[in-house]
Formats: C-alpha cells, sequence, structure tokens
C-alpha cells in the first residue's frame, strides 16, 4: 500500500450525527488512524454497515467508554496525550466538564491540536444553545431565501450546514497540523458551524452591508453573472417517471446562438423580444416557456447531450438512481468504490472527489461497531493487560 | 487595521489561475496566511463582471461578487496565451508552493504550463486542477455552472416540495464544496511533500465534490436502493420541519428532551394525542413525523416567532428561528463574537463589513491582511521583487499587453 498523506497521525474523535463524522471521515480516507470515543449505546442514528452511517464512519476505530464514570475519563485523557488531534462537536461546557478542553489536555500534551466544533461557538451569550445541521440553516438565510416562487419556505432537503461544517473542520486540522510541522506548537480551534456556514452566503452578506440590499429569494435568477435561459425543464418521462428534468444555464450571446441551432433554430427564437441577453432576461417567462416546450419532447438524458455537443451548460436534474447507478462520468471514474463487509459482500460508499497523483486517498474498511475496537484502542494503544481490561469493564468504565 | 500576525500558513506561496468557479479555494488559504497571487489575464478575472457591485456600479474594482471571493489575495494581470506570459508564470512556479486552476482539462498543456513542465520546473510544487467533471472520463469537456453542477450532482432535485419544480439551493454550493475539497486536497499534498519533498496534481471533480456534500442520497440508494424523494421542507431525517408562527417561520425540532416539549405545549392546551407514551421513542415520532409537526404547527401558529425561540432554547429544544440573512447582522451571538469584520478600501476613502472567520485559531488566527486586490494592483512590484525585472522590461511587457 502507498504512503498516505496523514500516515501516522491519530485523531481522537468524539463527534457524532454528521458534520463531526464528514471532517474526520475526510482525515481517515487519507491515513489518520481515528479512534471514535462512543457511548455503548449511541442515539439510533441507522445502520453502520451500509448507507449514509457507513458512509460518515468508515475507516475509524470504535471504543466504547462511559464518559460518566471518572476511570473512563480518565482513559480518554490517556487516549489523547497519544493523540495528534482531539476533535469533538459538543457546546463548550462538555469537553471542560470532562477535563478535556485544550488548557487540560495542552497540559499532558503540549502540542495537542484540539477542534470544537460547536453549533454557535465556545463564546457569547447563545454558546449554550442546541443547534443542528436544518437549524442552522434557519438561523443563516438558507431556508427562508430557498422559497417556491410565492416565498413559501421550500428546503431543504439536506444538511448543507452540516457538510460545511464539516469541511472546515478537516481543513482546519489539516492546517493546524501542517504548522505544528513548523512551529512544534498546537492549538484550539473554536469552530462555530453557524458561522461556517453563514461565511458562504459572502455575496449576499457584502449586498447587505455594502449596498444595504435586502435580500430576496433568487430563484432560478443565475447568482453568478446575467443568463437566460436559466433553470430547470420537465423532460420526457422515463419509464413512466415524470419527475424528470433538465437544467439549462445560457448567458452569452455566442452561447444563446449555440443553443438555438441546437434545438433546431424554432421560429420563436428569432422574436426581436429574445435578440439581447438583458431581453431575454426581462422575457424570461416567454423564453422559459418556449424553452419548456421544447424540453418536453426530449428524455433529460437526449436533451442534455444535444446541448452539451453544442458547448451548452446542461445536466439531467439526476435522482439519487440516476447518481449511483447510471451516471456514466462518475461510474467511469470510480465514485462509489465498493468496501466489503464482514459477511463477505461488498457495499458501496461515497468516494473521495478528488485524485492525487502521488497516492490517492482510499475507504480502507467499513464502520466499526461500536466498541468494535475495544481490544485494539486498550490493549495495543494504552497497553493494558487482559486483567486490566477485563476489571475497566467490570468497574463499568468501559464497555468490551 | 492592526498589524496582522503570520498566520498558520505563512510561507507559502499560492498561484490562483481559478476564474470564477473556483477561487474559493484559494481565498481560504490566504485567509490563514498564505501568500495568493491571483493571476488575471489583462482584461481581467470574470468574477469582476459578476454583480452585485459597489452602489450598482458596474465596475472590474466595484464587484462585491469578486471581492468577497478574493480578499487577502495580491493581483497580478498577466496573458498566459502570450508566449512571454507563460513564461512569466513559469519562472513564478519555480518559487511557488501551490498553483491552483480551473481552466477546461487539457488547457494548461496548450499553454505550454501542463504538470509535466511545471513538475520538471518545480519537482516540490502542488498543482490543484478543479474542473467541473474532472480531467478524465466521457464528460471531462463538458461545461457547467453551479446549477448545472447542483443538477448533476444530485443536490437540486432533492430541493422542494413533491409535484413542483426543484428550488435552486442558495449560493453557490456546487463550488463552495469545490473549493473546500481543493483546500483540503492542497493542504493534504502539501503534508505529503513534507516526508517526499514531492508535489502532486490533484484532480478534483465539482461534480463528485456536490454529490458528497449531499450526505444522505448515496446512502438511500446503496440501503434501499431507493431514490431521496423531495420532502419539502421536511428534513430526510424526519425530525425537522418548517411551522408558521404568528409573524414568520421557525424550524421545528423532535430530538430535544420530548417530555418537557409536550408538557410545553399541552400547558397550551395544543397537545393533541402527542402525549401518548409512543410518542417517548425516537422512532415513533420518526414515524410520525408527519402528523406530529401538523399537531406542533397548530400549537406555534399564535406565538410570536422569537418568543417561542427564547423559550424553547430555553428547555433546551433544538428550535431556530427562519431568519433572513440580513438578521445576521443584527446578531448578539455574532457581535459578541466579533464575526463582522471591518475592511478598509482607501482608493475609495471607505470602510465595509466582510463576514469573518468559519473558525477561531487561538495559535495562529484567521485574519484580514489587505482588502481585495485592484486589477493588476501588484503587477509590477511582483515582477520586480519575484523576478528581478527592470523597469524597462516591465514597459514592453505592458506595451505588447502582457501585463
Amino acid at each position: 500500500m502507498p504512503a498516505m498523506p496523514l500516515d501516522g497521525v491519530r485523531v481522537l474523535d468524539f463527534t457524532w450525527v454528521v458534520a463531526g463524522p464528514v471532517a474526520t471521515r475526510i482525515l481517515a480516507d487519507h491515513g489518520a488512524e481515528v479512534v471514535k470515543v462512543e457511548r455503548k449505546e449511541p442515539p439510533q442514528l441507522g445502520n453502520r454497515k451500509l448507507g449514509l452511517q457507513c458512509d460518515l464512519n468508515r475507516g475509524k476505530l470504535s471504543v466504547a467508554l462511559n464518559m460518566q464514570h471518572p476511570r473512563g475519563v480518565e482513559l480518554a485523557r490517556r487516549l489523547a496525550a497519544k493523540s495528534d488531534v482531539v476533535i469533538d462537536n459538543f457546546s463548550a461546557r462538555v469537553m471542560r466538564s470532562w477535563g478535556m478542553d485544550y488548557e487540560s489536555l495542552a497540559a499532558v500534551k503540549p502540542d495537542i491540536i484540539c477542534i470544537s466544533m460547536s453549533g454557535l461557538g465556545h463564546t457569547g451569550p447563545r454558546s449554550s444553545y442546541v443547534s443542528y445541521g436544518p437549524t442552522l440553516q434557519a438561523l443563516t438565510g438558507y431556508t427562508m431565501l430557498m422559497a417556491e416562487p410565492d416565498g413559501t419556505p421550500a428546503g431543504y432537503g439536506y444538511s448543507y450546514a452540516d457538510t460545511c461544517g464539516g469541511y472546515t473542520g478537516a481543513l482546519a486540522a489539516l492546517i493546524a497540523i501542517w504548522n505544528r510541522h513548523r512551529t512544534g506548537r498546537g492549538q484550539f480551534v473554536d469552530l462555530a458551524q453557524f458561522e461556517a456556514v453563514a461565511s458562504v452566503i459572502g455575496p449576499a452578506l457584502l449586498d447587505i452591508s455594502v449596498n444595504g440590499r435586502t435580500q430576496p429569494a433568487p430563484g432560478y435568477n443565475s447568482q453568478e453573472g446575467p443568463a437566460a435561459p436559466h433553470g430547470v425543464y420537465k423532460c420526457r418521462p422515463l419509464d413512466g417517471d415524470d419527475d424528470r428534468w433538465v437544467a439549462i444555464a445560457v448567458s452569452t450571446g455566442p452561447e444563446w446562438r449555440r443553443f438555438v441551432t441546437a434545438i433546431g433554430s424554432p421560429s420563436w427564437a428569432s422574436d426581436p423580444k429574445f435578440r439581447t441577453l438583458y431581453l431575454r432576461m426581462r422575457n424570461s417567462g416567454d423564453l422559459d416557456a418556449n424553452v419548456s416546450r421544447w424540453a418536453a419532447e426530449h428524455s433529460a438524458e437526449d436533451a442534455m447531450a444535444i446541448l452539451q455537443r453544442a458547448g451548452i451548460a446542461a445536466g439531467v436534474v439526476e435522482n439519487g438512481i440516476d447518481l449511483c447507478a447510471r451516471d456514466p462520468q462518475l461510474k467511469e471514474r470510480g465514485f462509489w468504490p465498493a468496501v466489503s463487509t464482514a459477511k463477505g459482500t461488498t457495499t458501496n460508499v461515497t468516494g473521495i472527489p478528488f485524485k492525487l497523483s502521488g497516492g490517492s486517498g482510499r475507504v480502507r474498511s467499513i464502520a466499526p461497531e461500536v466498541g468494535e475496537n475495544f481490544d485494539y484502542v486498550l490493549g495495543e494503544l494504552l497497553g493494558l493487560g487482559r486483567a486490566e481490561r477485563d476489571e475497566l469493564v467490570a468497574a463499568g468504565a468501559v464497555w468490551p | 487595521m492592526t498589524e496582522p500576525s503570520p498566520g498558520a500558513l505563512a510561507g507559502l506561496r499560492v498561484l490562483d489561475l481559478t476564474g470564477h468557479r473556483a477561487q474559493f479555494c484559494a481565498r481560504l488559504l490566504a485567509d490563514m496566511g498564505a501568500d495568493v497571487i491571483k493571476v488575471e489575464p489583462p482584461a481581467g478575472d470574470d468574477a469582476r463582471r459578476i454583480g452585485p457591485f459597489l452602489d450598482d456600479l458596474p465596475h472590474l474594482d466595484r464587484s462585491l461578487f469578486f471581492w468577497f471571493y478574493n480578499l487577502n489575495k495580491r493581483s497580478l494581470t498577466l496573458d498566459l496565451n502570450h508566449s512571454r506570459g507563460a513564461d512569466i508564470l513559469l519562472q513564478l512556479a519555480r518559487s511557488a508552493d501551490v498553483i491552483v486552476e480551473s481552466y477546461a482539462p487539457g488547457t494548461l498543456d496548450r499553454l505550454g504550463l501542463g504538470w509535466d513542465t511545471l513538475h520538471r520546473e518545480n519537482p516540490a510544487l502542488v498543482l490543484c486542477s478543479i474542473a467541473p467533471f474532472g480531467q478524465t472520463g466521457p464528460w471531462r469537456d463538458f461545461i457547467a455552472d453551479d446549477t448545472v453542477l447542483t443538477a448533476l450532482g444530485g443536490m437540486l432535485y432533492i430541493n422542494g416540495f413533491p409535484n413542483h419544480a426543484p428550488v435552486r439551493p442558495l449560493g453557490l454550493q456546487a463550488y463552495h464544496s469545490s473549493a473546500y475539497y481543493g483546500a483540503i486536497a492542497v493542504m493534504l499534498a502539501l503534508l505529503a511533500r513534507d516526508r517526499t519533498a514531492e508535489g502532486q496534481w490533484i484532480d478534483l471533480s465539482m461534480q463528485e465534490a456536490t454529490a458528497a456534500a449531499v450526505e444522505h442520497v448515496a446512502g438511500a440508494f446503496f440501503e434501499r436502493g431507493e431514490a431521496e424523494p423531495r420532502r419539502g421542507t421536511l428534513h430526510w431525517s424526519r425530525f425537522f420541519r418548517v411551522g408558521k408562527c404568528r409573524d414568520g417561520y421557525i424550524m421545528h425540532c423532535t430530538l430535544g428532551d420530548w417530555t418537557s416539549l409536550i408538557e410545553w405545549v399541552k400547558s397550551d392546551g395544543k397537545a393533541a394525542d402527542l402525549d401518548a407514551p409512543d410518542y417517548q421513542q425516537v422512532m415513533y415520532r420518526y414515524l410520525m413525523a408527519e402528523h406530529l409537526f401538523d399537531v406542533l404547527d397548530d400549537w406555534v401558529k399564535d406565538y410570536p416567532r422569537d418568543e417561542l425561540l427564547e423559550r424553547a432554547q430555553l428547555l433546551r429544544q433544538p428550535y431556530a428561528t427562519v431568519r433572513p440573512p440580513e438578521a445576521l447582522f443584527d446578531d448578539d451571538q455574532l457581535a459578541e463574537r466579533g464575526y463582522f469584520v471591518e475592511v478598509e478600501h482607501p482608493e475609495l476613502g471607505r470602510k465595509f463589513r466582510y463576514p469573518g472567520a468559519p473558525y477561531l485559531f487561538n495559535g495562529t488566527p484567521w485574519r484580514v491582511s489587505r482588502r481585495p486586490p485592484l486589477i493588476g494592483e501588484h503587477t509590477g512590484e511582483i515582477l520586480r521583487d519575484e523576478l528581478s525585472m527592470a523597469p524597462q522590461a516591465l514597459a514592453a511587457l505592458f506595451a505588447e499587453g502582457v501585463i
């Protein structure tokens, strides 16, 4: 096996739900040894060996420590002393209550890097607020501005705040490790997922602070310069499924001319009201009605192929089956790698969206059951003999 | 502005060749102290033509879109289609650590700046190529904007109500997801370089980055063979849904302490059947989500939004108000943490509030070291200081339109 960038890095992982596990999965996929510290019966989040929970926890190890027991906490502190990075996504008080906050851990491991991915941050009047990805999206404007044309909130279907928070957390860990290679110093990172997800509506926030403008729900108006047609258009049903759409983005004059040729130069397209980009945007209702009539005659796949051949940005609005089973590009690039299960079968997981010429990351194993790596973590990492381990189990400090 | 700290990435030199689709990647590195040189065509980066604009006056130096993504960078104008321009870039690449680019696949090769050339000139250089579909595969030469990427990444389909058109995500999420992964990949390659002294070429697909940012769609397919549907505001986990208060919307959440929530609802006489013991089980709440949220909607409809939030959070219920982004500027939590930062634009004699740090490093803080660059603002100083170019040489390049 070729070396990976984070070989030799150990991460003690107290995170749960989505954002934290996304961060540590990225580290695990690139060689870090990620040890999840969990409760014996964590809240039911689903099957660990398949689907989302496997995606989030693959390639990690798990040990079940009782953090309500002083000896469980002591084991966690000893693990931290053997780790490079400690990550949690609790609110501020939790790690402190265990004596696992940065100051306490730096006393035993001076170059430790601690990353706390709380919802609203460690300081401020609302640091104790309880939050999840969907509630942070509500607080930051995403939920309100992903709306139906009449303004009714309509979103949304996934937890961007969690994935953004997760990426920010992974990036923070890598930057801190790089800096530690040069300075020998660790540090504490107070990552508020609220602030991480707020920071990526930047241009809208500047428009508010600089121009004083209230932000409308953008709908299908392009958020990257004027474009028309720009939106989703309903296509011919596929095998009885009539929820088929193609997304189309046409901006410049040359693009418009290529678009018109590609769809067969219909007479409506030469109407003077569509002559310039400005006019196409002003008359976008009529324009969209015409484009919709064209799209309705084609399958989403054909519409995409016709337009892409003409150099127009267009794509099938892929559902889960398109994405995971039909998309020829993702298939060709091996984006859904198979990993073996304990039963000798395989399951597929989400891949890594980038390849490194010197050795890409890889999904090393499916997710562990809670406490699956008891022997390795307590025996090999902490050097505890069988009798000691049994005694800790009997004392209720750790679950086998 | 006070003197900025050197930052965690001090000493790192990044050449940013990206257009508007990938420029957030190098911004993430610049914020942490890397010296990022944005290499723009002499006519200006395409992002400079994207609004909104300061006071709604379109101008290359007034694009707020450009400002946000290019804070903390320097600007060098250089025509890479001109052989002298490509030659200058190659010289700069010799002392750079990272190049980030988002040209159509094959473009760098055509400019004589492909990976083989760059790697030969500087074996330690990391090249990060961010393309809509990556550098390989049948769709490698296809094009896409953010909307098309959200479509092909499976993000668009799941937003909105069933039987209505899918609803567009807010805020260029395909680009941002790609930029995060780009910055992560660059840091991984740099860490590997610490051991091997070798740079690497990163092939990043924006479609894949988008697909990876949707956490549950692939899981539903590989676990149950199903395509996740659109569910309106009901989150796929079935524990969150938007409800309507007297004066606006709130986000319900049924993952907090159920007993205290139901006692509250009951004391308002609105619990209907929710006090049945079955609802104590998370799984039952999961199964009954639609009915449960209908009852809670009837409960909240006469509450003022903010009062509901305060009382819910006192009971540690993970409720939230559905706010417009303008509310962030009045948010006491962000204010207390100093989230918004003032950035001075001396050429305009004005200061503007920018969104601030996504994370607070206690040792090497995120910081603003310079406002976004004017077009070509640092061309002269970079060519003079880095390449020791004489004034006459600079003047000749300028006259030829190379810089």
